[in-house]
């Protein structure tokens, strides 16, 4: 562990990391941290695999420096899940089938995770927009729309799928 | 009173939890202590000669574990999916860009990146064949010394193909062109290769045959597949893509070298330019109909680009020529099938396995040949279909055939096919919206005449869980789900009870490739067998104890029910008592893909016989300016035979749905003089999500009434399949205007407005 390297706040836990000149926020997570869940697609910023929620926003992890992550607040989907259980979002991807291979979906669920904390009642679009740099090849992104939205509903409150 | 059944309703798929966790392991999130990183070094030259390759300066940089040429091989250097005449290192010489040269293992990824860099090549380029009809040229240079540049070339004929033709009030001809087209899945190909204290070499392989795999592994390290053991961890697609093995016998050659575990995960530019493509096909296709609408005949002649070697060449370009005249009656038919070696990519199996190419050609000769009648392609479509018990030009009998006409007519009610006013055809001056549609069958399992089987291991415990042991690989496309479905369903336990173990050659017996549409099948099959041996013990029991006949009894939601109600005994106590009594709850069984006897001597050669059959209907926005088509519904209707897992038909579906809109208008790899120019997900453009239109999909059920679990059948290659058919018609619809050549760029559908208006200026 790098003496002086970078400091921030990893799913509300002090992380440090290495600051080297070409390394990633996302080799960071994965390989120094361990947290293999935020998945490396391309390293190119082309398929939002690796997508965290940096400051409150989602970001591709491929493309932020080690350094930018400094003092920066990040969430992976490792720590979506909270100590009632899964978050509404995590049960709804599974029950509606939002996901087949799930290689897609660690990032997935971040980007929707941003979505939703920002609008309770998110539109087709809305969604589609969340999602429009998450590629996945499995799914045709439709039952993603229907996992969201079902997710959205449970959490303003037991009024059912939208 | 009935108890809830667990075959056909939704259930979230075993990994699940793990999945949205993010605690699901995929080969690049293996840590393994001592871990090294392994590389791969490719040809930067379509074809050259090696003239000199040292590897001295890489071996001696700290840190480098292992670095392997050619030489280095124990055992045979050869890939095995059909002939073994692609190198796994290359020797002489480099035949495209995916050829391996060397392989390395170090501490970390800087490391091998510098060994990469220091080992000396020097290449000398040769001229390379890039054109499929050069290729075939007498004096052409071999692409593999020694070995004929046309790997395969058969004519099928059926009926009497002249006659018809001169017979004919229509004829239809063109010629049709499909380039290379890319999985894409979201993991690229790996391999983790550890060896063990007791000289077991571990693999973990993203892949689709990991029993395969396991022969392939041995064959190169001299070892014997005793000492072998391949796993799957989870696995981000494959699509046929990962059917022939990639880096597993590399990770294993470097693990063994170096004595420490090495991981090899392509990164995405070396998945593109590695991996198998699917063809490029370029066919010369005439229809001949008769006035009244009836086809006659169809003839046909295909020459498939394979790149430099076998692979699935044979298979997919049998394929594409079973499929060559659709799910039609047709009599007289004759197709020349022809697959080539060149230079250019590697082509293999590709979800569809060359019926996405024949339906490209038939569904756009169908719509062709209506416009020439003036007859409604719905309804030409209707006149010509095949049905329950048709005997199709290959020699098979359609078994349950009335889901293709049922399918038209759905899809046609769905998008609400009849009148259309001029104000929807052109809602503004340079804007043209059309209507399309495409009907297709496909079938299931490898075909008559080869080994299709798969293994189960079933064990109950004696609290009532279960575990179940397959080697079928799932690679998202959801085996695992409709094996414990069927598990529960047969031994009347609760879905959550059966645990799937991910394929394991240690675990399971050889259940064949996920490929082809057939796990759902054979694999389905199987662990019916083997629960039914299961439940039989446990009926047994409960009869004893109720004192009832065995056959009054039923298994449900974990309990024994008689005569309709619940008899308050629970299996679970049945389990109990067998294990208390020793009587085993443990079964193996192995399915064989079941065909019916009553083909004709005459018929193709390795047909398949379970068919999946689909129509899709799409309307697309046209604009004439700039040539761009926008996809603004599509309709699909698909018959599952009967459906296990619904989420899985329907995820099935919509994924096949985006992968055909992708395959229709913007997915090709560009490819000049041998050379990828677009190997990265930037540049190879896929449909993403604000791409895709809200899909409208609906399942029919027409039961498989041979071989199918419960008259289920396997539906995974279907849904790409239509799309790019449906699109070219709708196009054609809106503008008036054929395409023959996929993908429909906006160059080429400006192509086409220009030649229907020569001159004509822009805007
Ligand atoms: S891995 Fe970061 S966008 Fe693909
Ligand atoms: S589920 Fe496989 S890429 Fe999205």
């Amino acid at each position: 562990m790098a003496e002086g390297g970078i400091r921030c706040t990893v799913n509300g836990q002090e992380a440090r990391f290495e600051a080297g000149p070409e390394r990633t926020l996302l080799q960071a997570l994965r390989e120094e941290l361990g947290l293999t869940g935020t998945k490396d697609g391309c390293s190119s910023g082309d398929c939002g695999a690796c997508v965290v929620i940096m400051d409150g926003q989602p970001v591709n992890a491929c493309m932020v420096l080690a350094p930018q992550a400094e003092g920066a607040r990040i969430r992976t989907v490792e720590g979506l899940a909270a100590a009632g259980g899964l978050h509404p979002l995590q049960r709804a991807f599974g029950e509606t089938w939002a996901f087949q291979c799930g290689f897609c979906t660690p990032g997935m669920l971040m980007s929707c995770v941003a979505l939703l904390e920002a609008n309770d009642r998110p539109s087709r679009d809305d969604i589609l927009t969340a999602i429009a740099g998450n590629f996945c090849r499995c799914t045709g992104y439709q039952a993603v729309v229907k996992a969201v939205q079902q997710a959205a509903a449970e959490m303003r409150g037991g009024e059912g799928p939208a | 009173m009935t108890a809830p059944a667990v075959v056909g309703r939704w259930v979230s798929a075993p990994g699940a939890a793990e999945i949205v966790t993010g605690d699901a392991r995929y080969c690049p999130d293996i840590r393994l202590p001592g871990l090294l990183t392994g590389k791969l070094l490719y040809a930067p030259h379509p074809r050259a000669r090696i003239a000199r390759l040292d590897v001295g300066k890489a071996r001696a940089i700290p840190g480098v574990h292992a670095v392997l040429t050619h030489a280095d091989i124990p055992g045979e250097n050869s890939y095995l999916y059909a002939e073994p005449d692609q190198p796994l290192l290359a020797e002489d010489e480099v035949r495209f860009q995916g050829d391996a040269v060397a392989a390395v293992a170090a501490e970390d990824e800087r490391t091998a990146a510098a060994a990469l860099a220091a080992i000396e090549v020097e290449y000398e380029p040769l001229p390379g064949v890039f054109d499929p009809l050069e290729a075939m040229r007498e004096d052409a240079p071999r692409i593999v010394a020694g070995e004929d540049n046309v790997i395969m070339r058969e004519v099928y004929r059926t009926g009497d193909v002249e006659a018809a033709f001169a017979a004919a009030d229509v004829v239809v001809e063109n010629t049709y062109r499909t380039r290379w087209a890319e999985h894409a899945f979201l993991e690229t190909e790996g391999a983790v290769a550890q060896l063990d204290d007791e000289g077991v070499l571990t693999v973990y392989s993203s892949c689709q045959a990991p029993h395969r795999d396991r022969m392939q592994i041995a064959r190169a390290l001299g070892l014997p597949e005793s000492r072998v053991r391949v796993v799957t961890p989870y696995i981000g697609g494959a699509f046929g893509g990962k059917d022939e093995a990639h880096v597993q016998m590399h990770a294993a050659l470097l693990a063994h070298a170096a004595r420490r575990p090495v991981r090899l995960i392509r990164d995405r530019r070396e998945s593109i330019l590695t991996h198998v493509k699917r063809h490029p096909i370029t066919v010369e296709c005439a229809t001949a109909a008769s006035r009244d609408g009836r086809i006659l005949a169809v003839r046909a002649r295909a020459i498939a680009d394979a790149g430099p070697y076998t692979n699935a060449t044979y298979e997919v370009v049998n394929k594409f020529g079973e499929f060559i005249g659709g799910p039609y009656r047709v009599e007289n038919l004759e197709v020349e099938k022809i697959g080539v070696r060149t230079n250019n990519p590697i082509s293999g199996a590709f979800r569809g396995f060359g019926a996405p190419q024949a339906a490209f050609v038939y569904e756009s000769q169908m719509d062709d040949v209506a416009r020439e009648l003036g007859m409604d392609p719905l309804e030409l479509r209707l006149l010509n279909g095949v049905e329950t018990g048709t005997r199709m030009y290959t020699g098979v009998v359609v078994r349950a055939g009335d889901a293709m006409k049922a399918s038209l007519r759905r899809a046609a009610e769905l998008i609400g096919w009849q009148g259309r006013t001029a104000q929807e055809r052109q809602p503004a001056p340079q804007l043209r919206r059309g209507w399309g549609m495409a009907t297709i069958l496909k079938g299931s399992g490898l075909g008559r005449g080869l080994g299709d089987h798969a293994g189960v291991v079933l064990e109950m415990h004696r609290d009532a869980s279960v575990v179940l042991r397959s080697g079928a690989a799932d690679m998202g496309q959801g085996i695992v789900t409709v094996m414990a479905q069927l598990a529960a369903e047969r031994l009347g336990v609760e879905y959550d009870a059966v645990r799937v173990v991910r394929a394991d050659t240690a675990q399971a017996p050889d259940a064949g490739a996920s490929c082809a549409s057939r796990q759902a099948m054979v694999s389905g099959n199987a662990v019916l067998a083997a629960a039914d041996s299961i439940r039989a013990t446990l009926l047994g029991l409960a009869a004893r104890k109720l004192r009832r006949d065995q056959a009054e009894l039923d298994l449900r939601a974990g309990e024994v029910w008689a005569d309709g109600e619940p008899s308050g005994l629970t299996v679970r106590e049945l389990a109990e008592r067998a294990s208390a009594w020793g009587y085993p709850l443990h079964a193996e069984h192995v399915s064989h893909f079941e065909y019916p006897p009553d083909v004709p001597e005459a018929s193709y050669r390795f047909s398949q016989e379970v068919f999946q059959f689909c129509t899709q209907v799409a309307q697309v926005l046209v604009d004439c300016e700039t040539g761009q088509v926008q996809v603004e519904r599509l309709v699909a209707v698909h018959d599952a035979g009967r459906m296990i897992n619904p989420g899985g038909v329907y995820g099935q579906i919509e994924g096949g749905l985006a992968q055909g809109i992708g395959y229709a208008l913007t997915e090709e790899l560009v490819v000049s003089e041998g050379r990828t120019l677009n190997p990265s997900l930037e540049n190879y453009v896929i449909p993403m999500a604000l791409d895709i239109p809200a899909l409208e999909m609906d399942v029919l059920e027409f039961p498989e009434p041979v071989g199918g679990p419960l008259g289920a059948k396997g539906i995974a290659e279907s849904p790409i399949i239509p799309t790019a058919p449906a699109i070219r018609n709708a196009i054609l619809d809106a503008v008036g205007q054929p395409l023959y050549e996929l993908p429909m760029t906006a160059e080429r559908v400006l192509a086409a407005l220009d030649r229907a208006a020569p001159g004509a200026e822009d805007g």
